[in-house]
């Protein structure tokens, strides 16, 4: 178990050499000038070219390559050239905001997924199994800008029960920063009022990204339940008089369980970095929002920085699956 | 037995998350006891509805830098424009000025020295008094910085403090739109104090990137990323507004601001495009505020490294009788839009009501086409992501181009990627629109036509008359408006008719706001930016 984590973290270290080799590059080779976002775009070649000596932009790619590798180092992810402010500042603004909504709908997306998945497959080829299929399959194929828009329209517009937007009424001040998750914090610190507050201003857009999420889960559990239920061991199971809850979670759900946990484990990679068009809709202050503008604006040190978190959340994820795999699984030894 | 109560379970499951994700038909039905109060919300009727001395803008994305001596953005000036103050003002919705922080001013005969007297009992946010001392520092700070603004300010020699309420600008040559400069957004004064919060020797820009540090009528004192930027009073403003709190919170999708506006929980929706716009302005309790604006969209004819044909100014005239003015302004912007006639757009001092105006007519495109010898013309129209309507017009114009026998390949690139390559050059046509940062006609003249400002500056079309030049260069060289006018008018006749632009249309300035909101003035020179301390509802 040690050796597997201190492999996976010492291969971090390369992952992570040539995210920032690709990134970099890729991100000097296409054409486009921050220094030009930054001077306004009737400005003078003298101050463009002033602006792209104060950036460091006149430099060798690959001096400011190494500048920047080095400054990584000692943690300084650089200055963004859009908001002016450390970017490490600026993941750590929005980056919590990003975690709590991708694990909220991370959460619902396997508390519902799951028993989901497990009841289309015992009730195979019946309504419930018809239903629940369409209703993944809904999900998956429902585009999330579209089911945003449905839901703020029934919950927002029609109901009045939850707030369209941001992470708390304006009224209500946050809560004295811990982890910067607003319902963590909320809760260490027992301020209720921001407890509720924010847990109505997630409540729709978790919900709507679960839902995007929920399929996945519900489809891989289905299938992988259909083919451990078929096996041997669990008839030979049945024949000795074991069945009901019994069978089923402690014999063939864990089983199924293992290729579920790869997919859920990347999916939730994918709810860190795709939960862009959710942020829009809610105006959820997260990474998302902010990447797009560093994007258009073509803030290198902003796409650089969010690009290494992401990645190191990746291999991180990937371990923890593997980690897992070997709980759950005692047939892989080392 | 079991088995049953499993699905049974499961089935509340499934049955639970339908509940939450299925389109409600009948909400009517849902009971009410299951509502839940909202604690920072009154429970009495309208809900939302936003205080009355809170205003609330939604706008759809966040600010960059606020500092008055880098930012360029002229959404970043809705925040900053109320928080700082300048040596003259625009009046009301005029172009003109009005005195600010000076109360009066006079140039020398030579036009290079500029002498403001200050008006006394301004103050910074902090109580300190707003001296000549403070705008010499603002402008010097400015030119130090060395970013965008400078651009405009090199034209500043030296700035003599006479007395504390006296101060003189020395210019290094006539620069008739100085004065016009002053009132825009880089002219804002910063308090002196700002050196405190220096880093690195940064002149306090890290610490204005994110703070407000003047003496208008608001301060920024909350700025919560990505979620809402926050303005209050003043407190040493001899202003006294009657909105204590302005809350500008970013909405970046279009719908939810509607919803949003439509429920009162916001009283400016900025994120709205034109084509929900007749569908919003039905809403009761929303008007919608409509007003000719000075932001104009055409199209840059590379007139020297584009397709060969294009140096022609007959091709030039051809692309220009092809369009169908009318139509394009209705299909692109639903109507709210005016035709320009001539660069200097109707509004700004300089605009000719009778200069020549293309209209369509294809027959004449096609003959002097046919003139100018140019068959199957193929050209490129560049444009980017950054205007919505870009798409719609440049399939507009396709099919305009394709009447005459023109073909137009569309060539959309990201808005970085095509500023690049309108700086280069690299492009046949080009989609663009250009709004000026102070209210002189030197703002087009100059910028559009003087082949020293070949790219992205300003002379797009890469356009080269010297007969152009030497006008434009005289009028921004003496100080008499009149005279101005003349050389600017003269100029223009020979540019409409060269035709090294496209001139579509003049964009109607359009702002969904609640109906119960008074005061809102509109400046064209200050587009986007709000009158706070005079508004009201």
């Amino acid at each position: 178990m040690k050796r597997i984590i201190t492999k996976r973290l010492s291969m971090l270290l390369f992952v992570l050499l040539g995210v920032t080799l690709l990134t970099f590059f890729l991100s000097h080779v296409i054409p486009g000038d921050p220094a030009r976002m930054m001077v306004g775009q009737r400005a003078s070649e003298e101050t463009l070219q002033e602006v792209r000596h104060q950036l460091g932009l006149d430099q060798p790619v690959w001096v400011q390559y190494f500048t920047y590798l080095k400054g990584l180092l000692v943690g300084d992810f650089g200055t963004s050239i859009r908001t002016q402010q450390p970017v490490s500042h600026d993941l750590l603004t929005f980056f919590p905001a990003t975690i709590e909504l991708a694990l909220l709908a991370f959460v619902i997306a396997i508390i519902i997924g799951i028993p989901l998945g497990i009841l289309s497959a015992v009730k195979k080829d019946t309504g419930w199994d018809h239903a629940g299929r369409i209703f993944s399959i809904a999900g998956v194929s429902t585009p999330v800008f579209w089911s945003g828009l449905v839901g703020i329209l029934i919950f927002y517009k029609f109901l009045d029960w939850l707030p369209s937007s941001g992470r708390l009424d304006l009224a209500i001040a946050p809560p004295a920063r811990i982890t910067g998750l607003y319902l963590v914090d909320s809760l260490f610190t027992g301020n209720w009022a921001a407890f509720k507050n924010s847990l109505w201003h997630l409540l729709l857009p978790a919900f709507t990204l679960a839902f995007a999420q929920l399929a996945i889960v519900t489809r891989q559990v289905r299938s992988s339940m259909l083919e451990v239920l078929g096996q041997d061991y669990i008839r030979t199971a049945l024949a000795n008089g074991i069945n009901g809850p019994v069978l089923l979670f402690r014999y063939a759900l864990r089983n199924a369980l293992i290729p579920t946990i790869t997919v859920v484990g990347l999916s939730f990679g994918s709810l860190l970095g795709g939960a862009v068009v959710t942020e829009t809709i809610f105006s959820w202050p997260g990474m998302g929002k902010y990447v797009v503008d560093s994007i258009a604006y073509l803030d290198f040190p902003a796409i650089m920085g969010f690009t290494f978190v992401i990645s190191i959340g990746y291999v991180l994820i990937n371990l923890l699956v593997d980690i897992a795999y070997y709980m759950l699984d005692p047939q892989i030894k080392e | 037995m079991i088995r049953r109560k499993i699905s049974l379970i499961s089935s509340l499951f499934l049955a639970g998350c339908l509940l939450l994700t299925a389109c409600s038909s009948n909400p009517a039905s849902s009971p009410p006891e299951t509502k839940p109060t909202n604690s920072a919300q009154p429970t009495s009727e309208p809900q939302k509805e936003t205080a009355s001395d809170t205003l609330v803008v939604g706008m759809t994305s966040d600010q960059g830098t606020l500092d008055p001596a880098v930012t360029m953005d002229n959404s970043a000036w809705k925040i900053t424009y109320p928080a700082y103050q300048r040596l003259v003002e625009y009046d009301g919705e005029s172009t003109e000025l009005k005195p600010g922080l000076a109360k009066e001013w006079k140039v020398s005969d030579d036009g290079l020295e500029w002498t403001f007297t200050l008006a006394e009992g301004n103050k910074f946010a902090d109580g300190t008094p707003v001296t000549a001392d403070a705008v010499k520092f603002s402008f010097d700070r400015t030119l130090k910085i060395k970013k965008g603004p400078v651009d405009v300010y090199n034209v500043i020699k030296e700035i003599k403090v006479n007395s504390p309420t006296s101060v003189t600008f020395v210019l290094s040559k006539t620069f008739p739109p100085f004065l016009s400069t002053l009132a825009a957004n880089y002219g804002g004064i910063v308090n002196p104090k700002v050196m405190e919060k220096e880093q690195n020797g940064d002149l306090g820009q890290n610490y204005l990137a994110n703070n407000t540090m003047g003496s208008g009528p608001y301060q920024l004192s909350e700025w919560k990323k990505g979620e809402y930027l926050k303005l209050t009073v003043n407190p040493n403003s001899s202003v006294k507004p009657t909105f204590k709190e302005v809350y500008f919170r970013i909405i970046p999708d279009a719908t939810a601001q509607r919803l949003q506006l439509e429920q009162g929980e916001i009283d400016i929706a900025e994120g709205i495009p034109a084509e929900q716009l007749n569908s919003v302005k039905e809403l009761p309790n929303v008007q919608l505020l409509q007003k000719p604006s000075l932001l104009v969209d055409y199209v840059y004819v590379n007139t020297s490294k584009g397709n060969p044909a294009l140096q022609n100014p007959k091709v030039r005239q051809a692309l220009s009788y092809a369009i169908d003015y009318e139509a394009l302004t209705a299909s692109v912007q639903e109507g709210y839009a005016t035709q320009m006639r001539g660069p200097i757009p109707k509004g700004l001092w300089g605009h000719d009501e009778s200069a020549l105006q293309y209209t369509y007519d294809a027959e004449k495109a096609k003959a002097l086409l046919a003139e100018a010898g140019a068959s199957n013309l193929s050209l490129n129209l560049l444009y980017s992501d950054n205007k919505a309507w870009w798409e719609t017009e440049a399939i507009t114009l396709q099919a305009f181009f394709a009447d005459i026998g023109v073909k137009l390949n569309l060539n959309k690139v990201a808005y970085a990627t095509s500023r690049e390559m309108i700086d280069k050059g690299d492009f046949d046509l080009a989609l663009g629109v250009w709004s000026p940062d102070f209210g002189d006609p030197y703002m087009f003249m100059n910028y559009w036509f003087d082949s020293n400002n070949f790219g992205l500056s300003g002379n797009r079309a890469f356009y080269k008359n010297e007969q152009v030049d030497n006008l434009v260069r005289q009028a921004a060289t003496i100080n008499d408006q009149a005279e101005r006018e003349k050389l600017y008018q003269e100029a223009q006749k020979i540019v409409i008719e060269e035709a090294p632009y496209l001139y579509l249309y003049q964009k109607d300035y359009l702002l969904p706001i609640n109906k119960n909101l008074k005061g809102l003035v509109y400046n064209p020179m200050l587009e986007g930016i709000y009158n706070l301390a005079d508004m009201s509802k």
